[in-house]
């Protein structure tokens, strides 16, 4: 065996590492295309989240294979990793992701951040009939209605996410005990009914912060009620929105299933797919998931779906929780990125595309009476979706104003502090986190 | 060279120290260059980091310097204080039972199980929970303890203990005992192994002697192996608390730092700071002044540590 000097063996070895070191981004290199956006490239890279929501999408990016020869590969985050990889990403001006699914209350912070490429100027989007007008407004940037964050009144807009998942929170009850309710008097009435041992009248996603937020708006909205008006001045403390959270966190507590304050959502659905429950709000992943899977479900058939019934304001107004797909700023492969949304938009890609699962956005897709048996909520979604459901406000503070009123809902749903003053507590601070961001307070 | 002139004395003269300086340059260099790539990726994954955060810190989001300002408003939010004592109350609850659990088994497994199969077999079962990742711990422990169809309750009310629902984790301090009791069921084990180590190198001669002295357990181990572990205890809490400090994911998902507050420990709350408030210097000002926190007080174990003998 040749000997070798010390020296050489450092060498050597000096050579070694940096070859190593270098070898993941040669590869990287390699594998990414780096033309201009106009480019065919071998591979679109998707950052998805992980869940029902990107399952259907995974299904279906095989076809698209097939058809173009464009290989897509998804790469999947939990919910809140998800979002702080698209913002560090977003903030490097990374190159990482060519496309990314991001939930709609996202869009006011990379709407300020200018992360996106807008889809209507640069690739040639426009409207399309058969898609609720809301889907396309959820996805402008500024918003093009209710307020409008200060930094973003001078600029125009622009689409920048087309949704793939049509989520929008609904309402779920027994329909083989009782008929629909209409209002939330009548759930109220019901969950005082139907209660009984080890059988819940009511059932609140009542977890910190993001879980019992999204349970509680569509009641604070429906009780006319809201976090803030069309001048950004906050209202969660105004009698309408006290009254609301009262109503959730006093009157149907008595009927709630136990630790309210620690439910998320597969708890709830847990719950209605054991037989245990008689109602709630209901999002449709965890229809598809949990209720209407005849493998974890004990209740298939015999729940049905609704809008959110009427409150105090004589109007029941669900919650956009739309997952959407959008175009990183940093990503050299804009053109094709946006060919693949297109692809997923075509009638005959997203009825393949609910074959798998996945929540379509087209009209002519929900009111399909031929799809109705298989996805029982298709048509309160439909309803839902003209009924115009209210989006989380478009502020770039919306994650610190959903922490502060999901601490203080939680809290009040735990009985730590009265709703009167939870929701005082959370206005002080949302007033004062907001004028910190140059909001009028 | 013979063995003997290897050992005597180097003769005094200017030419041998100087053939001896170079040789040691020459074993310095090598030395140092061996140890270059590594010193580089400390460099580059923990020294800049580092220094950006403390930049951070001290500037604003344009990028203008604001001093203290960013120390000043994480140190006069309350929600600070609120998170430092639920990670002290989290502290309290989870070092103790950790490490007399810990302790307890080992001496028990040292003094009664003395099949090197059987030592073996508990070794790998120590070993098990150290390598769930924390995400999954917390996943399984929302199963046993979830309202409505969590296992614990149903074994209690199966078993006559319990007539209704107990909220694990919807009353505060119920919460925190769940999610403590997350964090000994994994960490346990770590204590376990380690003194489990510790007992192994007490000198057999030393217990021997006390035996035919008469001494009982409790005095041989008061007297000779606390001895040994004494520094083992010090190592073990210079790791578990900087690991209190980066809990996150079982807290996360068992209670989102609820019932209000109550279990939002210092790296949720610090999360909270930078992805939900997008504070970034309030955040790299949290940071800056944990990390000085906790290198006094290591600064302060270490000088116990029996870092030459190890």
């Amino acid at each position: 065996m040749q000997r070798i000097t010390r020296r050489e063996f450092v060498k050597r070895t000096a050579v070694t590492s940096a070859a190593f070191t270098s070898l993941p981004a040669i590869l990287a290199a390699c594998g990414t295309s780096t033309g201009t956006g106009s480019n065919k490239p071998s591979k679109l890279v998707i950052a998805a989240v992980q869940g029902v929501e990107d399952g259907p999408l995974k299904k279906v990016a095989p076809n698209y294979k097939s058809q173009t020869g464009i290989d897509i590969q998804i790469v999947e985050l939990p919910y809140p990793q998800l979002f702080e990889k698209l913002v560090t990403t977003f903030q490097a001006n990374g190159s990482s992701y060519d496309l990314c699914m991001m939930d709609d209350p996202w869009m006011p912070k990379f709407g300020t951040m200018n992360a996106l490429q807008p889809l209507d100027s640069n690739f040639g989007f426009t409207r399309d009939s058969d898609i609720p007008t809301v889907v396309y407004d959820v996805g402008t940037w500024p918003p093009p209605h209710g307020p409008v964050p200060p930094s973003e009144k001078n600029k125009s807009q622009h689409l920048y996410g087309i949704t793939i998942v049509g989520n929008v929170e609904m309402f779920m009850y027994r329909k083989d005990k009782s008929d629909a309710p209409k209002t939330w008097d009548e759930v109220l009435t019901n969950a005082a009914k139907y209660n009984a041992p080890n059988f819940y009248g009511y059932v609140i996603r009542g977890l910190a912060t993001n879980p019992v937020s999204s349970d509680s708006l569509p009641i604070l909205w429906s009780f006319g009620g809201n976090i803030f008006d069309d001048n950004w001045k906050v209202q969660l403390d105004s009698t309408a929105s006290i009254d609301a959270v009262t109503f959730l966190t006093r009157s149907l507590k008595k009927y709630a299933q136990p630790g309210p304050q620690s439910t998320d959502a597969a708890d709830r659905s847990k719950l209605m797919a054991t037989g245990k429950a008689y109602q709630s709000t209901v999002w449709p992943g965890e229809i598809t998931g949990i209720v209407e899977d005849p493998t974890v479900s004990q209740v298939k058939g015999k729940v049905a779906y609704i809008p959110i019934p009427q409150g105090a304001s004589g109007k029941g107004l669900g919650m956009m929780g739309n997952w959407l797909l959008g175009i990183p700023r940093g990503s050299k492969n804009g053109s094709a990125a946006a060919d693949f949304i297109k692809w997923m938009l075509k009638p005959e890609n997203m009825r393949n595309y609910v074959a798998q699962g996945g929540i379509p956005i087209r009209k002519s897709i929900l009111n399909d009476s031929s799809l109705a048996s298989a996805n029982p909520y298709f048509q309160a979604l439909a309803q839902s979706f003209d009924a115009v459901p209210n989006w989380r406000p478009r502020t770039d503070q919306w994650n610190a104003v959903e922490t502060i009123y999901g601490t203080q809902m939680n809290a009040t749903i735990a009985g730590q502090i009265a709703p009167a003053a939870a929701m005082q507590k959370a206005a002080a601070d949302i007033r004062a986190l907001m004028k910190g961001a140059n909001y009028p307070s | 060279m013979s063995r003997l002139a290897a050992e005597l004395p180097a003769p005094t003269g200017a030419k041998p120290a100087r053939a001896g300086r170079r040789r040691r340059n020459r074993q310095e260099r090598l030395a140092y260059t061996i140890l270059l790539p590594a010193l580089g990726t400390v460099f580059v994954i923990v020294t800049i980091p580092f220094v950006l955060a403390v930049w951070q810190s001290i500037t604003a989001d344009d990028g203008t310097l604001i001093g203290l300002r960013n120390y000043a408003r994480a140190l006069s939010n309350p929600l600070f204080y609120d998170a430092l004592r639920a990670t002290g109350i989290y502290a309290i609850i989870v070092l103790p039972a950790e490490i007399f659990l810990g302790l307890a088994f080992a001496l028990l497994v040292h003094r009664t199980v003395k099949r090197p199969g059987l030592r073996a077999t508990l070794y790998v079962l120590a070993v098990l929970p150290l390598v769930v990742p924390p995400v999954a711990v917390g996943v399984v422990a929302r199963l046993i303890y979830a309202p409505g169809y969590g296992v614990l309750n149903y074994f209690l009310q199966s078993a006559g203990l319990a007539h209704s629902e107990v909220e694990w984790l919807g009353v505060p301090v119920l919460a925190m005992g769940s999610v403590a009791s997350v964090d000994i069921w994994q960490w346990t084990p770590f204590v376990y192994l380690v003194l489990f180590a510790g007992l192994q190198t007490v000198p057999r001669e030393s217990i021997e002697a006390a035996q035919v002295d008469g001494a009982t357990w409790w005095t041989q181990f008061i007297y000779i192996e606390l001895h040994y572990l004494r520094p083992l205890f010090l190592l073990i809490l210079f790791f578990r608390v900087a690991d209190v400090l980066r809990v996150f994911d079982h807290v996360f998902i068992l209670t989102g730092g609820g019932p209000g507050t109550s279990t939002q420990l210092l790296s949720l709350y610090m999360y909270r700071i930078e992805f939900k408030f997008f504070d970034g210097g309030q955040a790299a000002a949290l940071a800056v002044l944990v990390l000085v926190s906790i290198s006094i007080l290591y600064s302060l174990v270490t000088r116990d540590l029996p870092l030459e003998r190890a």
